[in-house]
Order: C-alpha cells, then structure tokens, then sequence
C-alpha cells in the first residue's frame, strides 16, 4: 500500500470514529429534541427531557475533545472554523427564532434547541467537507 | 507565504505522506501548505526545516506587498 493510500486510511479512520461516536449524540440529540417539543410535559417527562440533555451536552463535549485530540494544527483550524460557519447559523437562527416568538407564531423555547442541533449539524457537515473536497 | 515545499519533497523523492509522516501531520496538512492555503505555525516549520535540513527562512518567504 502507497504511503498516500495508508494516510488517506487514517484519514478515513478518523472520520469513522466521529461518525460512530456522533451518531449516539445525534440520536441523543433527536430524543431531547422530541422530549422537550411537549408543551404541557409531565414531571417524569421534564427528568427524561435534562437527562437526554445533560448527556446530549456531554457526548458533544467528548466528541469534541476526542476529535480535536486526534488533530494536527491544520485540521483543528478546519473544525475551529466549520465550527464558526455552525454557531454563526445558530446565532442567526436565534434571531430568526426571536423573532417568531415575538409574533406568537412559534414558542422560543421549542425552537432553540432545534437550533442548537441544527448548528451542530451544519458544522459537522461543513468540517467534512472540507476534509473531503481539500486534497 | 509562499514557500519551496514541493520542490524540496520532490527533489528527496518523497511523497506527502512521507513527509506528513517525518513531521508528524497529516497528509491534508503538507498538502494545505505547498498550496499556499494554510501558513504552519512556528513550531512547524521549524519541524520542516529540521526534516530538509535547513532554516525556515530557506523554505518560506514572505509575499510581496
């Protein structure tokens, strides 16, 4: 195997191992998500809804700490920035959310954490990408 | 910046990832500096200038302005 073959592999590797350790948040993510859309929630509901949360928050922090431990100096740089790209989109979003809260069309509280989700994916993808495409 | 990277890997036959390899990065990251879009930080370019066996002032040299 060519040295630009097996380094791609340990390229690939790498983005296996997000991808199985970011799927678990994802879903993690998913189920807060859904637990906390109930408007009149139920006590044991609200308990389901911070346990998914706090360990949702937690898989991220430990994805991250594990993604950028595997890092050189210019893939750091690539996540720092497709992280900026996510939380540029989740600042946005808030506006937007702001917003539609103000008008009564839809409760801040049901959007935000869509939000937080929805920048967590757009980095996630962006940071593939341009891993992917940057040869 | 621009920089002699390229050349000097080609001239000792190495490939990116030998060299990626001898400075303990990524191939992405030799590959992001011989085509000018990441400048390294310090430590590694005197990582690469250690590895060609010479200063960093022989392998970067600051763009025109």
């Amino acid at each position: 195997m060519s040295d630009n073959a097996r380094q791609d592999k340990v390229t690939r590797a790498a983005r296996r191992a997000v991808l199985v350790e970011g799927t678990p948040v994802l879903v993690l993510g998913g189920a807060a998500l859904m637990l906390g859309s109930t408007p009149d929630a139920s006590p044991s509901q609200q308990v389901g809804w911070l346990v998914a949360t706090a360990l949702f928050v937690a898989a991220v922090v430990w994805v991250v700490y594990r993604a950028f431990g595997r890092a050189d100096e210019y893939q750091r740089k690539v996540q720092l920035e497709s992280m900026a790209v996510g939380f540029a989109a989740v600042l946005v979003g808030l506006q937007v959310a702001v917003a539609l809260d103000a008008a009564d069309v839809v409760p801040l509280p049901r959007l935000a954490q869509s939000l937080v989700v929805g920048g967590i994916a757009i980095w996630l993808v962006v940071a593939d990408l341009r891993t992917r495409l940057q040869r | 910046m621009k920089n002699r990277l390229r050349e000097l890997r080609a001239a000792r036959r190495w490939s990116q990832a030998d060299l990626a390899d001898r400075c303990a990065v990524s191939r992405q990251a030799i590959n992001a500096i011989e085509t000018g879009r990441y400048d390294p930080s310090l430590p590694l370019a005197f990582a690469l200038a250690r590895v060609f066996g010479l200063t960093i002032e022989e392998i970067f040299e600051p763009d025109p302005t």
